[in-house]
């Protein structure tokens, strides 16, 4: 039995994969397993390779990705020439034997940088290249154990028992995948159950006629090959588990947190977010509305961002949800929102860049730009989370803090979070606090917006009962225009020392983590979605001896710069390295810019698929051994 | 007591040029806000950037000077967080029809209940003179070192094709006119649009208020009925409306085009929706309660039930 499984289910995109995915994870939730998954596609709605990367454990919540695998399973062929090799030793494969005489060929869907690796692999090998021989060759040399399925002749069978033409059952054809995994892996259908009942809740047609389809291969696996990789029964005792993306924690915990704005462009991967909070645009809780929430899709990013900062001016708490080519238009937007001190919140997913770089592909190549975005100095708090968790509560935060400081929060994520689901459970909301920040509801005649007797003015609506200006140009106590030379270096500095006030206020602790034992020898620093798979390989290199610690770091601006100083003291140099989703390795250059200290070891990887453990354990390995830099690339 | 126009005439010393159109803009506008008495707490002109752009500065409402082209979706942001709200958006040729054309076509699609006025004058009045995107091609004026070579867009034509429900021209110094029409375009419930011609004294050598005096005349005085009256004449109105907004050389028709009170605002089709939206907006909403959030953990698992799964 299995405490822990990697599994990867493949097939092309919009053959219903995310329906399997999302069943399996319900029904391993609802048996109280740990899961963490991430789906990785192209930028493409039809046909293109796409899988979902499973991390399962019988007890904990993983908290990364890794390889090698211990079973894949394909709906098509171009899975299993993508995949075969990340199978461990003893895994599982199960394919379609109706593609067994397929070879690259006859794939098209494949790019051609793979196929030439492919080729020149199966060259070595010998092997002919078709999909019978490799899945000879794993068998026999990586003894891999096949599970080859008829989809075809299931389907038909399937379509009798359902009274349904073949042509309408065949679009169940990824509940194939359920079947199969829950049977190898012994999740108990009655589990399975659960989750299409679940999943099709307002279809229950089809909840009933996949569930046949399932049944189907779970009981033909079973018969004909037992449950090879049974999942030991949960350690874990929750009552109840969230299943969730970081699109769907955000959206969340945005609406706790009390949004009432929300504007968007659509673009990966943000638009999810958007659209879940659209579709709880009327909070109601035993049919009494406590809230509602006003979701616009508007003509672009520019008006995303001014729009939101519009409805910021009239006092409702709003906020825009982007990645990287919309947060490039909203720029001059986020320069208003300094200058004017408006409260706007910016919920900024990275993906790779530039341009339109790898949409579809998670990375963490904009930090520096977020940090510094817009012409002219002001200030801006970034806030970077690690996993949902976090999300869900910086999510909530940052409302807090553009209100107290008067500043735009940035809220910078990535497609690795977004788009990668795991089991959680319910979050804690006694602690968490609304702060408003200094406002007037009274300011009268006399008000003026940018009261200088104080860093931090009160701050009216407009709408409530006094005027006030605002303006891009520099601006005098009222918000009217203003030139003067002392006028402008009082304004300009009672801006800038917002931040000052926001380093004095927000405890340092709450800006960073430090994970790991107090005289560890090798230091990792990372920042985003790097936090789940670091903290499982500090457990891994304790196992190899090394005594290994993370620093997290979740507040870019203001940075925790003392704290980050004293920690880096005390270690050796040549063990301390930065582990980031980016070229440049950002987060060293922002700590070498806030403390003067520079880290000369790095881990990087901008393949835009995740940094996953197996790789990230070899890649400290070989910077202790002497290297200065690894870059990662695994993963197809 | 009602307002008087000076009481919405802010201390700030105004530094257009002396004898620019923009002056009797902002005279109709006291006057019109005097006439409506609209409450200058209740009240937001918002701005982009050009001469125009300076406008809320010289009003004693609140105002909101924002950037080059993105006064409509600043609008818009503040008009459906607290629709109780009057906005006005003043922008420039440039500014509206220029770089921030995009938002113009959009607030037309959602004919959200916003009054635009358009300072129409050829130029980038601010920026010393290069042709804005109403110059017609061939002109040159004083500023531009070749001919112009580029189409002018016409507002009347555009905002019709792009869904406003008020299309109106005015004219800056026929203060009493562009009032009623700024008036009018105020209680209509939704995107009005006033395209006003607006001499600029210092880089417009062509379009001079001699120019204009030769040409303006009143639709009203043709007997020109904008309105429409029932739904199913919306198709005929617009039309002709649009043929009408292609007459500009030798006659410049000003006052009210178009008038389309049956196609439902923004705020309605939000309202559909959302039915307590008018009641309780974005920002008359309460979101905390004595600091804390008014979603407690119940409220969270009854509200996103559909994310938790009871384990076995
Ligand atoms: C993004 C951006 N580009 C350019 C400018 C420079 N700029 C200032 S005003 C202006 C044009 C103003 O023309 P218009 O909108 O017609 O207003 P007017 O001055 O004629 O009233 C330009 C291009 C700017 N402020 N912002
Ligand atoms: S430049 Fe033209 S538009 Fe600008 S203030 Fe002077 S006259 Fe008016
Ligand atoms: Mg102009």
């Amino acid at each position: 039995m299995f405490n822990r499984l990697s599994i990867i289910i493949g097939g092309p995109q919009g053959a219903g994969l995310e329906t399997s995915a999302q069943i399996l994870t319900y029904s391993l939730a609802y048996l109280r397993y740990g899961v963490i998954s991430d789906r990785e596609y192209f930028s493409n709605i039809k046909g293109r390779h796409s899988y979902v990367h499973f991390n399962i454990s019988s007890e904990q919540i993983p908290t990364s990705l890794t390889y090698p695998v211990q079973l894949i399973a394909a709906l098509d062929h171009e899975t299993v020439f993508t995949h075969f090799d990340s199978l461990e030793e003893g895994g599982v494969i199960t394919y379609d034997v109706f593609t067994e005489e397929k070879t690259l060929d006859t794939t098209p869907s494949m790019e051609e940088d793979l196929k030439i690796r492919l080729r020149k692999i199966f060259k070595e090998l010998g092997i002919d290249g078709s999909i019978k021989s490799l899945v000879r060759y794993i068998s026999e040399d990586k003894k891999i154990h096949s599970v080859p399925l008829n989809y075809s002749e299931i389907i038909n069978e399937a379509a009798k028992k359902l009274v349904l033409p073949a042509s309408q059952a065949a679009r169940y054809v990824s509940s194939i995948i359920i079947g199969a995994v829950s049977g190898l892996t012994n999740v108990k259908k009655k589990a399975i159950e659960y989750s299409l009942a679940r999943r099709f809740y307002d279809r229950p047609e089809l909840a009933q006629q996949n569930k046949v389809i399932v049944e189907t291969v779970y009981d033909k696996v079973v018969r004909e090959h037992g449950p090879i990789l049974e999942l030991a029964p949960s350690k874990l005792n929750h009552r109840e588990m969230m299943i969730v993306s970081g699109n769907d924690i955000v959206a969340m915990a945005k609406t706790v947190g009390g949004v009432r704005f929300q504007s968007y462009y659509p673009i990966t991967p943000a638009a999810d977010e958007s659209f879940t909070i659209e579709s709880y645009e009327k909070l109601e809780v035993d049919g009494l509305e406590i809230g509602s929430i006003l979701v616009l899709q508007t003509e672009d990013e520019i008006a995303a961002i001014t729009s939101a900062i519009g409805a910021a001016l009239t006092g409702a708490r709003a906020s825009t949800s982007t990645s990287g080519p919309g947060f490039s238009l909203m720029v001059e937007g986020l320069g208003w929102a300094g200058m004017n001190e408006a409260p706007v919140v910016i919920t900024y997913y990275q993906r790779g860049g530039p341009s339109t770089g790898l949409p579809t592909r998670g990375s963490q190549s904009d930090l520096l730009f977020t940090l510094y975005a817009s012409h002219g100095e002001f200030p801006r708090i970034v806030l970077a989370s690690g996993d949902h968790l976090e999300a869900f509560y910086d999510a909530i935060e940052a409302f807090n803090l553009a209100e107290r400081y008067q500043t735009p929060v940035i809220h910078l994520l990535d497609k690795f979070l977004a788009n990668s689901i795991v089991t959680l459970p319910v979050p804690d909301l006694s602690n968490i606090n609304i702060d408003r920040g200094l406002i007037i509801h009274n300011g009268g005649a006399d008000y003026k917006r940018f009261n200088l007797s104080t860093t931090i003015s009160p701050r009216a609506f407009i709408g409530s009962n006094c005027i006030m200006w605002y303006t891009g140009d520099e601006h005098n106590e009222l918000g009217h225009i203003d030139e003067d030379p002392e006028n402008r270096e009082k304004m300009y500095r009672k801006r800038m020392e917002k931040i000052k006030i926001a380093d004095e206020e927000i405890p340092e602790e709450k800006r960073l983590t430090y994970y790991g034992p107090e005289d560890a020898d090798v230091l990792l620093v990372g920042w985003g979605f790097v936090k789940g798979v670091a903290l499982d390989a500090l457990k891994t290199l304790a196992v190899k001896g090394i005594r290994t610690a993370y620093l997290h770091i979740r507040m870019f601006s203001p940075f925790p710069s003392k704290s980050v100083e004293k920690l880096l003291e005390r270690f050796d140099k040549s063990k301390v390295i930065t582990v980031e989703h980016n070229y440049l390795a950002q987060a060293g250059k922002a700590i070498l810019i806030n403390t003067g200290v520079r880290i000369t070891k790095e881990v990087v990887k901008y393949t835009g698929r995740p940094i996953y453990l197996n790789e990230l354990v070899d890649g400290v390995l070989k910077i202790l051994k002497g290297e200065d830099r690894v870059v990662l690339t695994y993963g197809p | 007591m009602a307002r008087k126009p000076s009481d919405y005439q802010s201390d700030i010393w105004n530094d257009w040029c002396p004898g620019c159109g923009d002056f009797g803009i902002v005279a109709a506008m006291y006057r019109a806000f005097s006439e409506l008495d609209l409450p200058p707490e209740k009240t937001v002109i918002v701005s982009g950037i050009g001469c125009s752009g300076k406008t809320p500065h010289f009003v004693k409402v609140n105002g909101v000077h924002t950037l080059h082209g993105r006064a409509i979706p600043f609008a818009t942001g503040i008009k459906l967080a607290n629709p109780e709200l009057t906005v006005i958006v003043n922008g420039g040729d440039g500014d509206l029809l220029g770089i921030g054309v995009g938002h113009f076509v959009a607030l037309g699609r959602r004919n959200i209940d916003l009054t635009i006025i358009l300072h129409n004058n050829t130029v980038y009045g601010l920026t010393k003179g290069q042709a804005s995107p109403t110059l017609r091609r061939g002109l040159r004026p004083k500023a531009l070192p070749k001919p112009n070579i580029q189409d002018a867009v016409n507002p009347v034509s555009l905002a019709l094709a792009s869904g406003f429900t008020f299309v109106a021209r005015g004219y800056s110094m026929m203060t009493e006119h562009l009032k009623e029409l700024i008036k009018e375009a105020i209680q209509h419930k939704g995107a009005a649009l006033i395209d006003v011609l607006q001499p600029c004294v210092t880089y417009d050598n062509i379009h001079t208020v001699e120019y204009y005096k030769k040409r303006v005349y009143k639709l009203e005085d043709t007997g020109w009925n904008p309105k429409v009256e029932k739904i199913e004449e919306k198709e005929e109105k617009i039309v002709k409306a649009w043929m009408k907004s292609q007459e500009y050389d030798d006659k410049i028709p000003i006052g009210v085009f178009y008038q389309d009170p049956h196609t439902p605002s923004f705020e309605e089709r939000i309202k559909e929706r959302i039915p307590s939206y008018l009641e309780t907006p974005p920002a008359r909403q309460k979101i905390e309660r004595e600091g804390k959030t008014i979603i407690d953990s119940e409220a969270f698992r009854k509200i996103f039930s559909y994310y938790i799964v009871e384990t076995e």
